[in-house]
């Protein structure tokens, strides 16, 4: 099960995966355009600094999933199958337990559309947008396995 | 909570048992997933003396208001039930648990055997006894499908709703009866709305949503009686006025259902006593949700928290354990999150009392931010009109972090899991 890492040493907080995130979500998914949309587009990802580095975040999927457990309107669900936490909009009332016990904080809540702000690794494409998106190629898609392997090539060097 | 690999290893069920669930709610579906991901030979019967398939009991508020159907409010489908292989008795009250021989007992002397027992019979409204009237027609607790129909059904001649009490459930109420068109008045004997999760501002600040539209709230007001002959027509408050009305909704808190083995050796305080592995005192018998008393982690002290998740973690719990695992919960506390007029609330544990706080106020934002500290420890949080990194004081709480090295950055709207991963646990690698 395919899931996003990132290399800290090469984020540069430039910020394109929150936008290429953002535009992503929106209705028209053109930059321009949904700048000018009703309800601005957010972005499920967000890189904040912390110690000098930049890490990015964004929903990991994890097998803890507290926030379906906490879903009062059954709207969150978690597919075993393909490891990934599913949301249901038209059964989501915007209570924000899912916010509330989200460990990696990284479920916001969508203040006007009252649905939570989460990464679905861009279910309506084959790879999250964001991957393809950063300059310096530091966000990953990968198996955890394959995770391990880089990682030991990238101590190696 | 890794529930699959700590369990294979632990779990030996090559036998068949009988398992029954008392309860179809919460807690009981999240036993009998847990059981099913490990176990697929035991018999799995659950019992409920409602009338319907598990539904979001939290959401018959948004019915009330007309926000949602009463058809959407279905938390697990007949699907579910059929695929898990549950056998599913509906709108049977258990009487009695009979300890010594392993049985329950339903209305009409019908008994069913169990192997292994979950009690997961929630809690219903508690009506206070010095109250005098709640049996009028016109008089609810509001916990139920067949509350909100019976609400709803008595609407169209009703211009006047009074709810007592100024607890969530309560305000939920009150909300619902709003934006139905009644004329709302809620009755709180205490100085303020929502003592159970919010401090005087917070509490102050969503009353002030309250009045703004048009909900009237009578503050230290107590009342003695709901008057009527049959059917409600006021109430009598403890001053003496009345006031006309022909709904009452009572909020005031909720009572674990423990009547069924009031009578059995389980050991009950307010709810069933339980320990980390969610057992009862007595062999093979279990209980979770709000039923079930355990230890809360931020007060120290043996609590029922009548939660949605916290049922679902404790019926999750259970479920394995009676598989053979030995799960343990780390413990529960209080925890909500609404939203009222616009203006959202995440409160989590204590919010109150002798301890170090972190507050970040605006007036003019409406935004009120508030950490409580014990011996550098999160404890408990209220975040009012901002909810953002809710989600990391929760992980903070739950894990008991030390927090003394990073306590500066706490209220920064820049704190992410990566300031705080170095003080909890990591569950998986994200950064390379
Ligand atoms: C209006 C409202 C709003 C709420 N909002 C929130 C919220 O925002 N967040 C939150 O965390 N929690 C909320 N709650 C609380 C939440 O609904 C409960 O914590 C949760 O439902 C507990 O689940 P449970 O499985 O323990 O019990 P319950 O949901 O109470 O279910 C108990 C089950 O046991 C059955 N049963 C009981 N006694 C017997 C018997 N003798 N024989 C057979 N069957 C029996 C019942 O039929 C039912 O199926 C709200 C509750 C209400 C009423």
């Amino acid at each position: 099960m395919k899931k996003l890492y990132y290399d800290v040493s090469k984020c540069l907080a430039c910020k394109t995966c929150e936008i290429v995130c953002a535009v992503g979500k929106s209705a028209s998914k053109e930059l321009f355009s949904s700048i000018t949309e009703d309800t601005k587009p957010l972005t499920c990802v967000k890189v904040k600094d912390a110690q000098g580095k930049n890490f990015p975040i964004a929903c990991r999927h994890c097998k803890a999933h507290p926030c379906v457990d906490a879903c009062i309107a059954h709207a969150l669900s978690y597919d075993a199958k393909t490891g990934r936490v599913l949301h249901d909009k038209d059964k989501c009332t915007g209570c924000w337990m899912c916010v509330m016990v989200c460990p990696y904080g990284a479920i916001r809540d969508n203040k006007k559309l009252k649905v939570p702000v989460r990464c679905d690794f861009c279910a309506d494409t084959d790879e999250p947008r964001c991957i393809n998106a950063c300059p310096v190629g530091a966000i990953m898609f990968l198996e955890e396995d394959e995770l391990e392997s880089r990682e030991q090539s990238k101590n190696k060097k | 909570m890794n529930l699959k690999a700590e369990s294979n290893q632990k779990t030996k069920n090559n036998t068949m048992k009988n398992i029954i669930i008392i309860g179809n709610s919460a807690a009981g579906v999240a036993a009998a997933e847990s059981i099913r991901t490990q176990d697929s030979k035991s018999k799995i019967v659950m019992v409920s003396d409602e009338p319907y398939f598990a539904y979001c009991r939290c959401l018959i508020s948004n019915y009330l208001s007309g926000s949602i159907e009463e058809k959407k409010l279905t938390y697990r489908d007949e699907k579910f039930y059929s695929d898990n292989r549950i056998e599913l008795l509906l709108d049977k009250k258990v009487e009695r648990v009979d300890v010594k021989k392993k049985k329950i007992v339903l209305a009409e002397k019908q008994e069913l055997l169990y192997d292994s027992l979950i009690i997961a019979t929630g809690a219903h409204a508690s009506m206070p006894k010095d109250l005098k009237g709640t049996n009028k027609r016109g008089a609810f607790g509001f916990r139920t499908i067949k509350d909100t129909n019976d609400i709803l059904e008595l609407l169209p001649m009703s211009h006047t709703s009074c709810v007592l009490g100024g607890g969530l459930i309560g305000l939920k109420a009150a909300y619902g009866l709003k934006k139905r068109g009644q004329d709302v008045k809620v009755v709180v004997r205490s100085g303020r709305i929502l003592s159970q999760v919010a401090d005087d501002k917070a509490a102050g600040l969503l009353l002030s949503r309250f009045q703004e539209n048009g909900i009237e709230v009578l503050l230290n007001t107590g009342v003695s009686e709901i008057i009527g002959n049959g059917d409600v027509k006021a109430i009598k408050l403890e001053n003496g006025k009345v006031i006309g009305t022909s709904i009452v909704v009572v909020g005031k808190g909720v009572t674990s259902n423990t009547k069924l083995v009031r009578d059995s050796d389980v050991k009950i305080d307010w709810g069933i006593s339980v320990d980390e592995y969610m057992r009862t005192n007595i062999d093979n018998i279990y209980a979770a949700g709000d039923v079930a008393q355990g230890y809360d982690l931020t007060t120290n002290s043996s609590q029922v928290n009548a939660l949605w998740p916290v049922a679902v973690e404790q019926g999750k719990i259970a479920g394995a354990n009676v598989c053979g695992a030995s799960l343990k919960s780390k413990g529960s506390f209080g925890m909500n999150s609404v939203e009222f007029f616009g203006l959202p609330l995440i409160s989590m544990g204590v919010f109150e009392g002798d301890y170090e706080t972190l507050v970040y106020y605006n007036k003019e934002k409406q935004v009120y931010r508030k950490l409580v500290i014990d011996k550098g420890r999160i404890i408990g949080t209220l975040l009012l009109g901002d909810i953002a990194n809710s989600g990391l004081y929760f992980h903070l709480i739950k894990e008991k972090a030390d927090i003394s090295k990073i306590q500066d950055d706490l209220l920064d709207t820049n704190l992410s899991y990566a300031r705080i991963s170095d003080f909890v646990r990591q569950d998986e690698k994200i950064y390379i």
